[in-house]
């Protein structure tokens, strides 16, 4: 076992974990790789989410991108903590005037210091301001998003008649708990976020932002796990339903917004499940996938497992020491692995489905037979780097990021076509490269350029793994 | 799950105890224990010559002092559990094996009342005999108390073998807030206790209480239509809260002073649990609301 991968078994649990670079470590800095993306319709539109900061590109008549917005977090967290702090301060001082009497039985006031804002010890772990989960309503005319400083989810209206940014911040609304999981209702005037402490809250697109969530607004759903997604589907009734699921093995079936009537839950995972799709050509279908060898299919709408797909031999090639479980959970011989899918997505119009495992240079695509109900591997697709990301894009087209933080600012997404005359799939070379140029020329912009000790931690989804650490 | 815990003196009384009794439930736990094995059941759980009375044998009820451990677990972290993976995989002729039709080897009735947070399991050993033809299951958390619910439900059933008495109760380790749903299906539950649950004071401890809103869909999904939810607890705080939550979920209707006065679970309820006795020795108050699952609404 090499040097990277003992420094990833020591590391923290949960999102701590960086995974070290893999090959000569360099001081050059870099571009930070893209840890999200999102299109509108046929891609011509991109979005991409590198550290703090949100870009759009737009492709141009000659097949090149150009940048049409932007956005970062400059979000300072300092003067909401020194906010909770004196608050929390006052609360005890309270307190203590109550307790603390004098002889005489009046109370004693105590000498009120100023608040101090807490500096995080040598050991503790690093605080990132990172964004993540981008989406894009159907209509293109909003994105949503979450920033990871204030805990908050943002709605972003995009208006591409302005030519300067196209991207203008229409709310930001802050939640007690990290949100982790982000959906718009079919609507379209409803954002539902499914946070780390388990509940699902579901906030208006327009009006205020509402400053106090815990007084003002419950959850609509909860889990007593943390959640990990949250679909938002229509059976063949027209009713509607939310889907979660969470870290405990459960996919719950909600209805909405009723969502106080539990429908169902999908039972069969034995791992936690960490990304669900539903494909537009049978919208009965739900994939889902986590930290389980297999991928499964399911009838939603009758609450039916219909069939699981076991990935466990086709990854095994792809694995490496980044696999390794952490130390205390190791064996004595020091081969126990630990691997989990990341996502799963569905294509527009093709019946197939993709999915990644975390940490790995593949996708693999399955095909989808609606008549047998089952699914089969179609094709793997082996990629330069290890995929970050993957999104499903109009057109029977996928487009994913990789971690190329070794490439000297090349290959940071990969589009991938379907090709219907040869049902076949095939990487997308000019528009990926495309892409790729436009972002380069930011190599100097301070931006989006990071050492290579400061890169987000993109790869923190197997660490959901639980291991039932406590005894009594 | 241990007997002990890895730091415990191995030669201390409490220690051998454990072991003991840990051997017996291995043996004991599933098996059907009527007259005709009941000889063979004392011996095995150890019973000394001089127990034997009027040719009865009489088992020890087992000893709180021996299964001490802390009263709060925390139910957000990740416990080691056994759960089925859905209610159908859920083995329960195994915990009443009294209730097995011999024929099919199948359970002839469903759990319909759930004790959750059973604690010392004092409110379904009086439940027993109310509700002979119901099978009643404590949830509890913490592996001690478990244990000590089990050794005391094997010695019931000795001991009572000739009456056929606690054949229809039996506890679970488990976290109720995350594996309800595992164990039993839509409907299937006409009674659930909240028994002096764990007040969490602290209100960013909150979302850890038995009663919370998205908590209560939950039980509103195991519950049939007409089951009813139970809670009594000594802290006032904790009961507002408890009968705000319920009184503002639309699937459940708070039932009248004269309604509890009328029932017997909550006669029970007041007087039989471990915790209510401590009240009731501290002369504290208790405060007791029922509600009604109601029906669905028409889905919009």
């Amino acid at each position: 076992m090499g040097t990277e991968a003992t420094s990833r078994v020591c590391s923290g649990p949960l999102e701590n974990v960086a995974i070290p670079v893999q090959h000569t470590i360099t001081t050059m800095a870099f571009i930070h790789p893209i840890q999200a993306l999102a299109t509108i319709g046929n891609d011509s539109i991109i979005f991409t989410v590198v550290k703090n900061v949100i870009m759009a590109f737009q492709q141009q008549s000659s097949g090149e991108y150009k940048q049409i917005g932007e956005w970062a977090d400059t979000y300072d967290r300092s003067d909401s903590i020194k906010e909770k702090v004196s608050k929390e301060q006052e609360r005890q001082i309270q307190e203590n005037i109550k307790k603390q009497k004098d002889n005489e039985g009046n109370s004693v006031p105590k000498k009120v210091s100023q608040a101090k804002v807490p500096v995080p010890g040598p050991g503790a772990p690093r605080i990132y301001s990172c964004i993540r989960n981008l989406i894009v309503t159907k209509n293109g005319g909003k994105l949503i998003s979450c920033a990871d400083s204030d805990k908050s989810v943002l709605i972003f209206k995009i208006d591409l008649s302005n030519k300067t940014n196209c991207l203008e911040l229409l709310k930001r609304q802050p939640f007690p708990k990290r949100p982790n999981a982000i959906t718009i209702s079919d609507d379209e005037s409803t954002v539902i976020m499914a946070d780390k402490f388990g509940d699902v809250y579901s906030i208006p697109i327009e009006g205020e932002p509402i400053t106090n969530i815990n007084e003002e607004l419950d959850p609509i759903l909860g889990h007593v796990s943390m959640l990990t997604d949250v679909l938002f589907k229509t059976d063949s009734k027209g009713k509607r339903f939310l889907i979660t699921t969470d870290r405990d093995e459960h996919i719950k079936v909600s209805h909405f917004p009723q969502s106080f009537i539990v429908d169902k839950w999908l039972f069969g995972h034995k791992e936690f499940v960490s990304s669900v799709c539903s494909p537009a050509w049978k919208s009965n279908f739900l994939f889902s996938a986590g930290g389980d060898d297999s991928v499964y299919l399911w009838d939603w709408e009758a609450g039916k497992k219909l069939a699981e797909f076991n990935y466990s031999e086709a990854v095994k090639p792809y694995l490496g020491d980044n696999h390794l479980a952490p130390s205390r959970f190791q064996n004595e011989n020091n081969d126990v692995i630990e691997y989990a899918v990341s996502k799963i997505v569905a294509f527009s119009t093709a019946p197939y489905v993709a999915f990644f495992v975390e940490a790995t240079k593949v996708l693999f695509i399955l095909k989808v037979d609606s008549e047998k109900e089952t699914f089969t591997l179609s094709k793997t697709i082996d990629l330069p780097y290890n995929v970050i990301s993957l999104e499903s894009v109009q057109g029977d087209e996928l487009v994913v990021s990789l971690d190329n933080r070794d490439s000297g600012n090349n290959d940071f997404v990969k589009f991938i076509k379907y090709d219907a005359a040869n049902d076949d799939f095939t990487v997308d070379d000019a528009k990926s490269k495309a892409v790729d140029t436009c972002l380069k020329q930011f190599s100097n912009s301070e931006k989006l350029v990071v050492e290579s000790a400061d890169v987000y931690p993109l790869y923190s989804i197997t660490t959901l793994k639980k291991h039932g650490e406590h005894y009594s | 799950m241990k007997a002990a815990p890895g730091n415990m003196d191995p030669s201390s009384k409490r220690y051998i105890y454990r072991v003991n009794k840990e051997e017996n439930r291995k043996e004991l736990k599933h098996v059907r224990i009527d007259e005709s094995n009941v000889q063979e059941v004392a011996k095995d759980a150890g019973v000394s010559a001089s127990k034997v009375k009027k040719g009865k044998k009489i088992l020890d009820l087992p000893k709180k002092k021996y299964y001490r451990q802390r009263a709060h677990s925390n139910p957000f972290s990740d416990h080691q559990l056994e759960y089925p993976e859905c209610p159908a995989d859920m083995d329960w002729a195994r915990l009443y094996p009294g209730f097995v039709d011999s024929a099919t080897g199948k359970l002839s009735r469903e759990v319909t009342i759930a004790d959750i947070g059973c604690g010392f399991g004092g409110l379904m050993i009086d439940l027993s005999p109310a509700f002979p033809q119901e099978l009643i299951l404590g949830m509890e958390i913490r592996v001690q108390v478990t244990n000590y619910v089990e050794d005391r439900i094997i010695a019931l059933r000795t001991n009572h073998a000739r009456e056929q008495q606690y054949q229809n109760i039996n506890v679970l380790r488990g976290n109720a807030m995350k594996f309800l749903p595992n164990f039993f299906h839509k409907a299937q539950l006409n009674k659930m206790f909240f028994c002096f649950p764990d007040p969490h004071f602290k209100q960013r401890k909150h979302k850890a209480r038995i009663v919370t809103s998205t908590l209560l869909s939950e039980y509103a999904y195991v519950l049939k239509e007409g089951g009813v939810v139970y809670t009594i607890t000594d802290v006032e705080d904790l009961h507002n809260w408890m009968v705000s939550h319920l009184e503002q979920h639309p699937l459940f209707k708070r039932l009248s002073k004269e309604w509890e006065q009328n029932d017997k679970c909550v006669e029970i309820m007041t007087n039989a649990t471990e915790e209510g006795k401590k009240v009731a020795r501290k002369q504290g108050a208790k405060y007791i609301a029922c509600f009604e699952r109601l029906p669905d609404p028409e889905i919009i």
